[in-house]
């Protein structure tokens, strides 16, 4: 596979202040890398300095073999960007704002097709000040694509969207996927990045704080299922937690203890049941999702990043 | 597609955009119309000019196509390049293969377009209504004013949008500029009338020459009215204009926070 994007050691600081303390990962041909972080995490400074907006204080970044401080007009062809914030002029169409995008590159794809490709073409004439948040964002997609670029970068594409447009997003971007685009993705959602992403790197406070395919984050994280029931009157906890060798805690008024096993726990658990003569009442296993690991990972963030917020 | 073809594209969407604006259509287009007609109505007769009597509808015709010079160049573009800088959207032209001296070269194209217009209008509502006196000589004048005060009025804007950080206060100092200028610069009121000092203080400033050199060309018979010091005031203005531009100017919005 080729490598589109190629990052080692970055490093940026605004004034005195490090943001980005020497990350180092690459990007493939043909995936979609998401790249996760809470507000402040530095996601949107490393994509403008990929982007050739921001200069860096150091490292080596290559996207598509140029360095983005030295960017091109020949290299801009190549690339496909949404900003985090754009709000697109609401006095033309559709069609009108593709097109003239179009124009802009050397070899674009046809307007209509890429109309087509983010879900517009019913509102091809109406102007941008009638589209919902969605369509907008959507629109502003499709400007990425109009220039056929052989790296997509999309700039929290979802914030602020309603579940409903977040949904058709994601469905688009899977069309994306499907075409074998290239994308670095960046998202303060796991479970965009999860649903999206072939790779997800999460960024904490300016360094990476993991990365892998989504299992491989589940696997390194320590990802248990949790099972749960409401603690009867005069629930012995240590003998429980004895019999089934792990520590059983009562908490928000759940019974709770985390298992790797959980078939084998369960029975052990019911056959404590029984030979309690007990009706366990609100039984439940919860397999913790990608989005509470990454809530854990974030909260354990150093006061900067909240300092990075304001 | 060639830049040159790329650039007249682009003004043709500017131009677009501008004439589905109806804010910037009625300040810029309506407005001075509005104003010439009220002028007229209100000084009827003649006024004095450099010791002479002169047709006033004569004198506020030039007037008011030299505040309308620097309403459309200067307060409407200072106004719409802070307004596309705010949304993101400069910043999103500059991503793209696009040179930046297209994008800006296309909105004084357009600014050109739009003077030209409503400078023709202005002049046949004058010469129609008014019974405003038209020469080879005045025309001349005309064209060569309108293109110098043009480029030194949008250089003056692009170099304000680095003061102004946000639409809203463009959109305070931009017509608010132009109206005082208007003021001092014996645009609203005869020169005749106007204290001296207030006057000299008008000549500093680049519409008092815009102004004066118009209405010579409109109120001398025979005159183009073209003098070197009007021309080379605005075109130093121009200059400077243009320099802090070039070291100012900024394609990112400047309320920007960034993560």
């Amino acid at each position: 596979m080729d490598t589109v994007v190629s990052v080692e050691g970055l490093r940026k600081s605004y004034g005195d202040r490090e943001r980005i303390h020497g990350i180092t990962f690459d990007v493939q041909a043909g995936e979609i890398l998401g790249f996760l972080g809470t507000n402040g995490a530095g996601k949107t400074t490393t994509i403008e300095i990929l982007e050739g907006y921001r200069p860096r204080n150091g490292g080596q970044v290559s996207v598509l073999g140029v360095d983005p401080a030295h960017a091109t007009r020949a290299w801009r062809n190549r690339i496909g960007l949404v900003l985090q914030e754009c709000e697109l002029d609401p006095v033309y169409s559709v069609r009108e704002t593709v097109a003239m995008f179009a124009r802009y590159f050397r070899r674009p794809t046809d307007v209509e097709a890429t109309i087509e490709a983010v879900g517009l073409t019913e509102k091809a004439n109406d102007r941008v000040g009638q589209l919902s948040g969605g369509q907008k964002r959507r629109l502003d997609v499709g400007l990425g694509l109009v220039g056929d670029p052989e790296i997509l970068f999309l700039d929290e594409p979802t914030t602020g969207l309603d579940p409903l447009a977040r949904r058709e997003m994601w469905i688009m971007i899977e069309g994306l996927r499907d075409a074998g685009k290239t994308i670095f993705l960046t998202t303060h959602y796991m479970d965009e990045a999860q649903h999206l992403a072939d790779r997800i790197i999460i960024l904490r406070a300016g360094e990476i704080a993991a990365q892998g395919t989504a299992d491989e984050l589940s696997a390194s994280l320590g990802y248990h299922t949790e099972v749960t029931f409401d603690p009867y009157s005069g629930i012995d906890l240590a003998r429980l937690s004895a019999v089934l060798g792990r520590p059983v805690t009562v908490r928000e008024s759940l019974a709770r203890f985390e298992s790797d096993r959980v078939q084998g726990d369960m029975k052990l658990l019911l056959d404590w049941a029984e030979v309690e003569h007990v009706e366990l009442a609100n039984l439940q296993a919860i397999q913790p999702s990608l989005d509470d690991v990454f809530v854990k990972l974030a909260s354990e963030a150093t006061p900067e990043v909240r300092e990075v917020d304001s | 597609m060639s830049d040159v073809s790329l650039s007249l594209a682009q003004t043709r969407y500017a131009l677009k955009g501008f004439l589905r604006d109806p804010s910037a259509l009625g300040f810029t287009a309506f407005f001075p119309i509005l104003l010439l007609l009220l002028f007229n109505a209100i000084f009827k007769g003649n006024t004095n000019f450099n010791g002479v009597h002169v047709r006033a509808p004569s004198y506020y015709t030039a007037s008011i196509i030299s505040y309308e010079i620097m309403l459309v160049s200067f307060s409407s573009l200072l106004i719409r390049i802070t307004t596309n800088r705010e949304r993101g959207l400069l910043k999103r032209f500059r991503g793209t293969p696009m040179p930046s001296w297209v994008y800006l070269l296309s909105e004084i194209a357009r600014t050109i377009v739009v003077v030209a217009t409503t400078v023709a209008v202005l002049v046949a509502v004058g010469a129609i209504f008014y019974h405003v006196q038209l020469s080879a000589h005045l025309l001349l004048g005309l064209v060569a004013y309108l293109v110098v005060g043009v480029i030194c009025f949008c250089a003056l804007a692009l170099a304000l949008t680095r003061l102004c950080a946000t639409a809203d206060s463009a959109s305070a100092i931009g017509p608010l500029a132009a109206t005082i200028l208007a003021f001092l610069s014996g645009v609203f009121i005869p020169v005749a009338v106007m204290p001296p000092w207030m006057l000299d203080l008008g000549k500093v400033f680049p519409l008092e020459h815009l102004a004066r050199g118009l209405q010579e060309g409109f109120l001398v018979p025979g005159s183009s009215g073209i003098t070197l010091v009007d021309l080379g005031v605005m075109a130093a203005w121009a200059v400077l204009g243009l320099v802090v531009a070039v070291r100012t100017f900024r394609w990112e919005p400047l309320a920007s926070g960034n993560s």
